[in-house]
């Protein structure tokens, strides 16, 4: 059979190793790209889903500030968790986790995700309980503190591009900021809790530069799901007396439903984004992956009645334009599309 | 306990300079050959994520008797780097 083929493959002349390559790589490239792009939509779904299940009670009527965005967060990450388990003992590869874990690059993740997931995602979820969807393209601005912090820590210097892009990250923020939505008391302070996000999620990245690179991304992120949730739970249960908001929001079906999809929404947005960095490189994987601030605010706009003003959209698009300055020179892409 | 695949990918890169896909399998086999995730599909991704961080690079392609295309990396000074840095040394002789 094989020889039948390759002999016609001879005869027609087409199929050589150059062509194969090409496939490969092609199909290599596209698929980083793709996950690029789905990384983005499915944060932005994620976002909104959140946003969704805090609007049940007991979540809603849940008194002091912090205890229902982190029990919405917990529940997330840690259904993300088990999302990514199935997903990894579907592809056989449980045991990769506590190999990963064993590894320096693989302690020095976990120190990451400790940041990027109790702190980040809790401040995050806390910014969008405040500020709503203004949050979103706040927390875009993690690429510039993740080059701020390889700056000062991996001393790698920015160039003036990035510069550049720090700035306009800056200015749409500013923009953002400028007209505060009527009805959100805590506005301005859920817009610090989204910029904490950022901080945070940008030192994650540093540490993910101690060997990252040769851990599994797949298992990388079931590990930062899982640990996120459960640390996430144990510190609002144990240390933030938010054990009876946790009991009555699993007795009450509809929310925990609602953070199960948003969990699985989640967890197919880091796959995707980590995959896309691992494939295509960071400085693509990120500027795709930013577009879900796009995606955020527009399913607030259509899903939950989120108010459409000029501060935002042009705030969101000059955050997503300085975001992708920072992270990569656009002309690479145009070049990139004519090999 | 084994290293994770990845890093016992680039692991082996590094010992013998460069290896093809059906190499680094094959020496991995008696380790990992009983794992469902050891299949090409996993190994070939795992080199090519390895090639986008610059741990390793493409040295060679070439297609083998039965047409199937064989590619075979090389390490690169960072991924040499990164073994010594962060492989255990029990692993690397």
């Amino acid at each position: 059979m094989s020889n039948e083929k390759s002999i016609i493959q001879n005869q027609v002349g087409i199929v050589t190793a150059d062509d194969k390559m090409k496939a490969v790589s092609k199909k290599f490239r596209f698929a980083g790209i793709s996950n690029g792009l789905i990384s983005g939509l499915t944060y932005g779904i994620y976002s909104t889903l959140v946003i969704v299940a805090s609007g049940y009670d007991p979540l809603i009527s849940a008194a002091g500030l912090l205890a229902a965005p982190f029990v919405c967060s917990g529940l997330n990450d840690f259904f993300a968790g088990l999302w990514l388990l199935i997903y990894n003992w579907k592809q056989g590869r449980l045991k990769e986790l506590g190999r990963t874990l064993n590894t320096k690059p693989g302690k020095m993740l976990v120190i990451g995700f400790l940041l990027g997931g109790p702190i980040a995602n809790g401040a995050y979820l806390v910014g969008l309980a405040m500020a709503g969807a203004y949050a979103i393209p706040i927390s875009a601005t993690c690429s510039l503190f993740g080059s701020l912090f390889a700056w000062i820590f991996l001393k790698q210097r920015p160039t003036k591009r990035v510069v550049g892009g720090m700035v306009l990250c800056v200015m749409g923020a500013i923009i953002i900021n400028f007209v505060k939505p009527e009805g959100a008391p805590n506005f301005t302070l859920g817009i610090i809790c989204a910029l904490i996000a950022a901080l945070a999620w940008g030192l994650e990245g540093v540490f993910s530069s101690f060997g990252g690179a040769m851990i599994d991304t797949d298992v990388a992120v079931n590990l930062r799901e899982l640990i996120s949730g459960v640390v996430t739970l144990l510190l609002i249960i144990v240390f933030g007396g938010a054990f009876p908001l946790f009991r009555e929001t699993l007795a009450v079906v509809t929310p925990v439903m609602w953070l199960a999809i948003s969990g699985l929404s989640a967890a197919v947005s880091f796959l995707s984004w980590y995959k896309a960095n691992s494939m295509v490189g960071c400085a693509i994987g990120m500027s795709l992956n930013v577009t879900y601030a796009f995606w955020g605010v527009l399913f607030c706009v259509m899903f939950l009645g989120q108010a459409l003003t000029p501060t935002i959209v042009i705030g969101s698009i000059i955050i997503v334009c300085g975001a992708i300055l920072v992270t990569m020179n656009p002309l690479d892409l145009l070049k990139k599309g004519e090999a | 306990m084994l290293l994770p695949t990845r890093m016992a990918v680039l692991n082996h890169v590094n010992k013998v300079g460069k290896a093809s896909v059906n190499e680094v399998m094959s020496v991995l086999k008696p380790f990992y050959g009983k794992e469902k995730q050891f299949n090409e599909k996993m190994y070939l991704d795992h080199l090519m994520a390895l090639e986008a961080n610059g741990l390793v690079s493409l040295d060679k392609y070439n297609l083998d008797a039965n047409n199937d295309l064989v590619l075979t990396y090389s390490i690169t000074e960072d991924g040499r780097g990164a073994v010594e840095k962060y492989v255990p040394k029990e692993y690397q002789v």
